[in-house]
């Protein structure tokens, strides 16, 4: 039955109650991210009322011992504070659930758990299975899932999942993902979740290009001379992360998934409508344009792998990539890439899109810039030391989340001076209110059925086919294309200089 | 105007000079940030509201960059005469960047209908939309040419004295303007109750139980009276109920009402006016099978909600609109939209009120 009182309290999809189920629920991601994000949505009233929590790991303890935990950490990071009154309820609504991923009879007590807690709230049993775990278990707990017959939902109710990243470490792996999940869950209950969709700025380049009038008419290869995404870091492997990161490379970590994903944001076709597959229809088309670099030689030319050596960040010494912690040091992962992507298609026909992402850089920026191309070589550009300089309108993804345009201007006085000017719009400037976090969004979403922010399976499949080129010819057995160095703190290689030089273009400084 | 408000409004300027000395104001400190997303004008005829607005002004700025025009009227006075300050209101944004907003307050005295407006039309930030919170009763300086030009109008019929009038005018604006924004906040207070009753809703058996409910009750502050006729007005329009032709009124400062569902059948409506009351301190719908009650007690800044079933209970706590003015403002600026919901019920409103 419909709930008419929710008519324009909100304006996008509604989302229906149900128990979420976390698997990997002791992990750093819910206790982070999951559980303060389910938290913020109930102190801001949008948390459908009857919601459950099911944590599900290994470690043996109780609902209460989970829930302290899970407190304490909610007071450092919770996006709008910790209040002691509304934790007290919705701890209330979040228990655990003991047992080894492998554990068959686990997911069926689990099963049992569930239907208890529907028959208590007398809830229809609406499932959201969250995989939060390791992926090397998510074989096991979709598995499970099946045989536990947690997949099928109720009459008049549905069971959802939700797989985080990685999707796979290559084609292979993802397709078997995907047909694991498949068996599992139909392709319309599944949501891969990429945290950078439901930021507020990636949410934003749809509406950028497809809301105001002006940028649409020039968004293609006659006015626009190439596209840069850049993702730089500058933090290295602290924390312990290099033992993962050392397994998988920046184009695994970031650029098979996040970086691509922005990049069909930012080239794909307006969609006929907004719903998901509306969008992630247009989407996957970039993906599948994109010009495949195929051949060591290719890849040679078109890609710049790089490893960070000693240097200096914030004042402060670093060590190189290889001198890292729980990092091989004879290791052959790329802790920097830039990749010249070309997207084949009618409106990007010879335009590149350079991404780039590296560690050990000097700030933390994600951004995407467009270039526009220059004025013609007359008049005020025909004027002896006109500056070249085309506009530029750059998206910022994090921090300092805004978008501003470069343009050329006049500099007062009598002589005729032309200079680059910025007209800049800070969201943090404008907006005081903080935009909720990407979490938030995505699990409202997920429990709404609305799957446009999620990556579908063939958008993940088709990047790892473009992704596994690149990384075959990295790790062949002959000719690899060369590992290039650069010192941590500065902007990457010299190689990566040279690759946008050659199409006679240079990185933005950021 | 006394010192302390002169001081509170910042440097007195030259009415003719105002964009002259803001653009000074600016070059004095080049560290800060200007921002602006619309045009916030803010009118009141209370004497001493200027400096009142200006602290109101400061607090909403922190969430809404805009241009703040304050224009304080007396209507008495017998000589026309029109004073101005601008100042800005400036802040940490995140904690890392001063962003500022300035303000430029009028002081406007006789009769004044045309230069309230072109006072306000001449110092407009271009291309941003205007949104004009009026205090007090809509009074013959809203007029035509006035609500013509402005995107939202701000309102709090709570305050009004004459509420038949305003409305009244009010309706008219609509009728003439009919993308002309309303936010009374009488409905933005009722907000976070509207919220929680459609969480509650989301429950299975609360939503099957709709069709049989029998009896609603209200407990508000007879200052926020209105503000329990549009959550019961709001509430008996989305159940799909009409008001029913043997409306009760027992006359009292209490009201009774009666709404006709569907099928015929009559729901009795009970609001009950306590001075001690929060705006709204409680809202309970009785039916066949389920209890619903959403309450607060006084001084909480928390609801208290409650869904009573045959097979299970729910018993949590969500936000409370904020009691404070400029918090509520603040509120309903974020919230933006249409708010077509409330004209959608404004006549059922009215017929209650």
């Amino acid at each position: 039955m419909s709930n008419p009182f929710r008519e324009d309290l909100v304006s996008r999809s509604r989302p229906e109650s149900c128990t979420v189920v976390i698997f990997g629920a002791t992990g750093d991601l819910t206790h982070r991210k999951l559980i303060p994000a389910l938290y913020n949505l109930a102190i801001d009233g949008e948390l459908p009322s009857n919601v459950k929590i099911v944590g599900f790991a290994r470690r043996d303890k109780s609902d209460e011992v989970f829930r302290e935990g899970l407190k304490e950490l909610n007071k450092d990071v919770s996006r709008s504070g910790h209040n002691d009154e509304i934790w007290n309820d919705f701890e209330q609504t979040v228990h655990y659930h003991q047992s080894e991923f492998q554990d068959l009879d686990g997911y069926k007590r689990l099963a049992d758990r569930l239907d208890a807690i529907d028959t208590e709230r007398g809830s229809k049993g609406n499932r959201l299975f969250y995989i939060a775990s390791a992926p090397e278990f998510f074989d096991d707990i979709l598995q499970n899932l099946k045989d536990a017959g947690l997949n099928n939902a109720a009459k008049g109710a549905w069971a959802r999942v939700i797989v985080e990243k990685p999707f796979g470490t290559d084609l292979a792996t993802a397709q078997h993902l995907n047909q694991v999940v498949n068996n599992t869950f139909e392709e319309k209950d599944t949501y891969r979740i990429d945290h950078y969709l439901g930021k507020e700025t990636a949410q934003n380049i749809m509406v950028l290009r497809f809301a105001n009038a002006i940028f649409e008419p020039l968004w293609n290869s006659r006015y626009i001379e190439q596209i840069q995404i850049t993702c730089s870091e500058h933090l290295g492997m602290e924390g312990g992360r290099g033992g993962y990161y050392d397994t998988a490379g920046a184009m695994r970590d970031m650029v098979q998934n996040h970086l691509l994903q922005l990049l069909s944001l930012v080239a794909m076709e307006p969609p006929t409508d907004l719903s998901a597959d509306g969008v992630r229809d247009e989407k996957v088309k970039v993906i599948r344009s994109l010009r495949q670099w195929d051949t060591p030689e290719l890849v040679a030319e078109n890609v710049v792998r790089a490893q960070y050596t000693a240097g200096h960040i914030h004042g402060k010494s670093v060590v190189g990539y290889c001198e890292e912690d729980r990092v091989d040091p004879e290791s052959n992962t790329e802790a920097y890439v830039a990749v010249r992507c070309m997207v084949d298609t009618w409106r990007w026909s010879g335009v590149p899109f350079y991404v780039r992402m590296g560690k050990r850089l000097p700030k933390k920026a994600t951004e995407i810039s467009v270039h526009f191309k220059s004025a013609p070589n007359v008049l005020f550009n025909a004027i002896p030391g006109a500056s070249d300089e085309g506009n530029v309108l750059v998206i910022r993804i994090q921090p300092d989340e805004g978008i501003s345009l470069r343009m050329v201007s006049k500099l007062p006085g009598t002589s005729l001076r032309l200079e680059p000017v910025k007209m800049d719009f800070h969201y943090s400037t404008s907006f005081g209110k903080g935009s909720p976090e990407a979490y938030e969004r995505l699990l409202l979403d997920s429990m709404a059925g609305d799957a446009t922010l999620f990556a579908r399976r063939d958008e993940v499949e088709e990047a790892w086919k473009f992704v596994d080129h690149i990384e075959q010819a990295w790790h062949a057995e002959e000719n690899q294309p060369p590992m290039a160095e650069f010192t941590a703190g500065s902007w990457g290689p010299e190689e990566a200089e040279d690759l946008l030089a050659k199409d006679g273009n240079t990185w933005r400084r950021l | 105007m006394t010192d302390s408000e002169n001081m509170a409004l910042g440097t007195p300027v030259e009415v003719a000079n105002i964009e002259k000395e803001l653009y000074k104001l600016w070059e004095a400190d080049e560290a800060r940030t200007n921002a602006s997303l619309m045009n916030f004008a803010v009118y009141s005829e209370e004497k001493g509201s200027l400096a009142k607005n200006s602290d109101i002004v400061r607090k909403i700025t922190r969430e809404h960059a805009c241009r703040a025009i304050l224009v304080g009227i007396d209507k008495q006075a017998k000589e026309k005469t029109v004073s101005a300050w601008i100042t800005a209101h400036c802040h940490l944004a995140h904690g890392q960047k001063s962003v500022c907003c300035e303000q430029i307050a009028f002081h406007l005295t006789g009769r004044s209908t045309g230069r309230f407006r072109n006072t306000i039309f001449a110092n407009l930030q271009s291309d941003l939309p205007l949104i004009l919170w009026w205090q007090g009763d809509l009074s013959n300086m809203f007029s035509e040419g006035l609500y013509r030009r402005i995107n939202r109008l701000v309102i709090d019929s709570s305050d009004w004295k004459n509420p038949i009038d305003s409305f009244k005018l009010m309706s008219e604006a609509w009728g003439d303007k009919k993308s002309l924004v309303i936010q009374d906040l009488a409905w933005t207070r009722t907000y976070n109750y509207r919220l929680a009753v459609a969480a509650l809703y989301d429950d299975p058996m609360a939503a099957e139980s709709l069709p049989t409910t029998q009896k609603i009750k209200v407990v508000a502050n007879p200052k926020h009276r209105f503000s329990a006729l549009l959550m019961v007005a709001w509430y008996c329009d989305l159940a799909g109920w009409q008001p029913s032709q043997d409306l009760v009124d027992d006359g009292d400062l209490n009201g009774s009402y009666r709404f006709e569902k569907k099928n015929g059948e009559l729901v009795d409506v009970e609001v009950k006016y306590d001075d001690e009351s929060m705006p709204i301190s409680k809202f309970e719908v009785i039916s066949d099978s389920v209890e619903i009650c959403i309450s607060r007690n006084k001084g909480d800044d928390l609801l208290h909600h409650l869904l009573k079933c045959s097979k299970h209970t729910l018993d949590t706590h969500g936000q409370a609109d904020s009691i404070d003015g400029a918090e509520l403002v603040t509120n309903q600026l974020s919230r933006g939209g249409k708010n077509s919901l409330y004209k959608r019920i404004f006549p059922k409103f009215l017929d209650l009120v």
